[in-house]
């Protein structure tokens, strides 16, 4: 009997959120069982779990999107709108909408007495306007604490409505990881719209998982390159729609763009309609690529053509990345990123002969030990930050390890005057092989040109004391060890 | 008291009070709230805000006790303590405010008991127990100035009969707002005043100290600010005069500034002389194009500050038509949406506009889209869409900006207006 998942990330085990380690001692640590669960006495703010799930469902058609919450809490859709509406401008949409986000404004006298009426209301408000065939209700730390049993009120309004209306459990104080909201989506996905029901398979079909994050030339690169072994994308859930959603469990295979995103669906369409999935890496760089690529031909049985493909590829390709390497050869980077980008970025450096020092990223789990070891043979003592962001933790490390180079949310290296490059570009390529190029030649360059950031640290401190970078960078991680 | 809405304008009061704060220099907002508050109420404000954030810290960069269930069951004062001694440990900040999310509303955590332990060791770390839910980004900027007149502001040691306080622009929530100030501020001085933005020029906590010793309090805005206004009368004889609403080209601007010289008994002289200078200025450059701009019929979708401003300088100054005008932002007292009627119906030569008070972006777009003879929607981004489908001409002038790089432009006061009218050529 299989356990349910309840969307959590931390109820798997051997996952940990605060660790400050090396290389080395974190694989051997991980190994040896000796990691534990810690915490941070002091840290900055976190990504909470409702924005993955709102993001990650904001581009579909015919749908609304109902947070159940204090107006507050759809801030940070501001950025997935932007991307949407950008998105819709790279398709050719000539009339970009915008995404119907509706919030049930719990107040002060909501939080007595409870939100009912006004996510009913909210309901009616969407069926009213847009006649949408999909209705999502996002649940919120309030709505949670307080009470509201929005399963129960989902359930008997779906009575009444055509639309389907489907909740998502993403309350933001049930998970530190904030890639749980998009397990959540997907559960409330499975449960309520696919209903295990088995359909016709389309042989050639691939369930192609891409997060809000994935620019529109990557989602063609990588289309291409699935088209290479006759395939058939079936792209989810971005820009995409309740049919497309329905015709899931008739592919012939899943993948997905990023370690975090739909891997625990994959495991459940398994489960549930008999569909194997690949759960590599971000295809970012020339071997990520290729395992990416290896992995979703090997379960449709295709490696031998996809091992020509690799080589026909890599023929093209590796000779204009050897033209970057000669620029970016030696240099010493630190990188932080997300779950998939960070370690797709520290493969993707080997590409160009460059040495890792430094890693922040989210999460350690057994994922993590995967990449870990390959770079442990490539990158002697890299010190590694499991921190969403933290950014005092990160620029004490940068200050203290001085790269040449730093790969991630640039803001505050780049106030310590050091180049900065990114490999999450939302709105430009950085996936597959084509992606490669328009990468390498974009950090060679700004890595080349670092002037602005050199002038910028000279008249820009940054908020913390100098007495701060004096200290362990990981002081206030308690517990652990 | 609120209601259902699509897309809302800006975020739950944290993000005004957050939004606030990060344009203060040197001054750390510390979250006792869930783990995505900072993030969420930063991308609602500052994000949408041209794109930019707070210089100092924002976002992820704000320190956060990131409530999970442990604090939920538990209570988070223990996690609040750590929180506020890193942040005092590791940040070097001139002053700390302790604000509160949902999470720590609803369970009741007690913020004061904690501030006060640090106060005592002599900390400047100030408590704003107004979680999240109680109202939204507007509310922020009067919950801040509150906090400010019963905490920090100081018993005036004298007065300063040339100093002003300027309110009602407020920072992030209004993209414009520091070009806005520093054009305000400017002719301001002009007019040999000092002036305190409170968020330009570096001015930081010591001016809102002080603030008390100001000859008169300034209020740009046709309706927030009555509350703190009238605190400030009452605790340090501190007068308010209210403009409603930015100041936009050469008559309204010239009302604004008569208007102050009046209440601070300027010498008419001084201002009258700064007015034609300033007339001079802006007439010489709208004289070298002259009919390049085509005649408008306009609608303006925006908060009510922005919408008051870019009608009358459009339609007195430019001689465009006001056909509607939607005042985007809840207000609740009659007496203020009065205010704004008598100041769109009161234009000099043009008729009065159709005005309506809608927050709801599906209100918002059903009037825009009900009104046939239009040539020109001046909005926000979210009025792309509607603009789009009706095929007429558009520009992004007011909250919440997605799709402009906002630093330092100004559409207030003379400089500003001839920006707005750059901004408004249209070559196809």
């Amino acid at each position: 009997m299989i356990e349910t998942y309840s969307g959590i990330r931390e109820s798997r085990p051997n996952r940990y959120n605060d660790l400050g380690s090396t290389g080395d001692a974190a694989e051997e640590d991980f190994r040896t069982g000796c990691l534990k669960k810690a915490d941070r006495s002091f840290a900055q703010g976190l990504q909470c779990q409702q924005i993955n799930s709102m993001a990650a469902l904001m581009s579909l058609e015919d749908s609304v999107f109902i947070a159940h919450a204090p107006q507050g809490c759809v801030g940070c859709t501001s950025m997935a709108v932007d991307q949407y509406r950008v998105g819709q401008a790279h398709r050719g949409v000539k009339h970009s909408k915008n995404p119907r986000i509706i919030v049930s404004n719990l107040d002060q006298n909501n939080v007595i007495f409870g939100g009912e009426s006004k996510l009913r209301k909210a309901v009616e408000e969407a069926v009213k306007r847009y006649q949408p065939k999909l209705i999502f209700v996002l649940a919120s730390c309030a709505s949670g604490i307080i009470g509201d049993d929005i399963d129960a009120i989902v359930k008997d309004i779906q009575e009444s409505t055509q639309a389907l209306v489907i909740p998502i459990h993403c309350e933001g104080f049930k998970s530190k990881i904030c890639a749980s909201g998009f397990d959540a989506a997907f559960i409330s996905i499975n449960k309520y719209i696919l209903k295990q029901e088995k359909i016709k398979k389309q042989e050639g079909l691939i369930n192609l998982f891409a997060p809000v994050s994935i620019s529109y030339a990557d989602q063609v690169e990588m289309e291409r390159m699935l088209s290479l072994l006759d395939l058939k994308v079936n792209y989810i859930p971005f820009y995409s729609s309740l049919e497309k959603i329905k015709e899931i469990p008739s592919a012939q295979a899943s993948t997905s763009i990023c370690k975090v995103f739909a891997d625990e669906f994959m495991k459940a369409l398994y489960e549930d309609y008999d569909i194997p999935y690949s759960h590599t890496v971000m295809p970012i760089g020339v071997r990520n690529t290729d395992i990416w690529f290896r992995g979703i031909a090997s379960v449709v049985g295709k490696e031998k053509e996809a091992e020509e493909i690799i080589q026909r590829e890599h023929e093209r390709i590796l000779p204009l990345v050897e033209s970057i390497k000669n620029r970016l050869k030696g240099k010493r980077v630190f990188i932080c990123g997300g779950t998939g980008r960070s370690f797709a970025a520290a493969a993707l450096i080997d590409d160009f002969g460059m040495e890792l020092v430094g890693l922040e990223t989210p999460t350690y789990d057994e994922d993590a030990q995967a990449d870990i070891e390959y770079l442990n043979t490539i990158h002697p003592n890299f010190v590694i930050d499991i921190a969403n962001m933290q950014p005092f933790e990160q620029v004490n490390l940068v200050k203290k390890l001085k790269p040449d180079v730093f790969i991630g949310v640039p803001e505050w290296a780049a106030k310590l005057g050091i180049p900065t490059t990114h490999v999450l570009d939302m709105k430009r390529p950085t996936m597959g092989y084509d992606g490669l190029l328009f990468l390498g030649n974009k950090i060679a360059d700004q890595l080349e040109n670092p002037g602005f950031n050199i002038k910028l640290s000279q008249h820009i401190k940054l908020p913390y004391k100098d007495s701060w970078y004096e200290e362990d960078a990981f002081k206030y991680i308690i517990g652990g060890n | 008291m609120s209601e259902v809405v699509e897309n809302p304008r800006g975020g739950c009061v944290l993000a005004g009070i957050n939004s606030v704060l990060g344009a203060i220099d040197r001054v750390c907002p510390i979250y006792h709230a869930g783990p995505g508050c900072c993030m969420q109420s930063t991308a609602s404000d500052q994000g949408q805000s041209g794109n930019k954030s707070s210089c100092f810290v924002s976002s992820v960069s704000i320190p956060s006790t990131n409530m999970l269930e442990r604090e939920v069951v538990f209570g988070g004062t223990q996690k609040l303590q750590s929180t506020i001694q890193g942040a005092i440990d590791i940040i070097d900040a001139d002053a700390y405010f302790v604000l509160t999310g949902c999470t720590a509303g609803i369970i009741g955590d007690d913020i004061e008991s904690i501030t006060d332990q640090f106060k005592e060791e002599g900390h400047q770390v100030y408590p704003i127990d107004t979680p999240g839910f109680a109202g939204d980004s507007n509310l922020g900027y009067e919950v801040v100035w509150n906090t400010m007149i019963n905490q920090v502001v100081e018993e005036p040691l004298k007065k300063e009969e040339n100093l002003v306080n300027l309110f009602g622009i407020i920072p992030y929530h209004e993209p414009f707002w520091s070009g806005n100030l520093e054009e305000i501020s400017r002719l301001l001085k002009k007019l040999g005043l000092k002036v305190n933005t409170f968020f330009t020029e570096h001015q930081n906590m010591e001016h809102i100290r002080t603030s008390s010793q100001a000859a008169l309090n300034i209020i740009l805005h046709p309706w927030i600010f009555k509350g703190p206004a009238r605190k400030f009368e009452e605790r340090f004889a501190v007068p308010s005069i209210r403009y409603p609403g930015l100041p936009i080209g050469a008559s309204d601007t010239k009302r604004f500034l008569l208007m102050v010289g009046e209440a601070l008994n300027l010498d008419d002289r001084l201002v009258n002389q700064v007015i034609e200078e300033e007339d001079d200025y802006v007439y010489h450059y709208l004289a070298q194009s002259i009919g390049t701009l085509s005649w408008k019929r306009f609608a303006v979708a925006a908060d009510a500050g922005t919408a008051l401003g870019i009608t009358r300088y459009l339609a007195n100054d430019y001689s465009f038509t006001p056909v509607l005008v939607v005042i985007t932002e809840p207000i609740f007292r009659q007496e203020d949406k009065e205010r704004i009627i008598a100041e769109l119906t009161n234009l000099e030569y043009a008729r009065p506009p159709k005005v309506v008070f809608a927050s709801d972006q599906y209100e918002i777009n059903k009037v825009l889209m009900e009104e046939e003879d239009l040539s020109l929607i001046i909005g926000s981004s979210n009025e792309e869409e509607v603009s789009s489908l009706k095929e007429v001409q558009f520009i992004v002038a007011a909250f919440p900006i997605k799709d402009r790089l906002i630093f330092n432009r100004a559409y207030a006061g003379y400089r500003g207006s001839l920006t707005l009218i750059e901004d408004l050529y249209d070559n196809l």
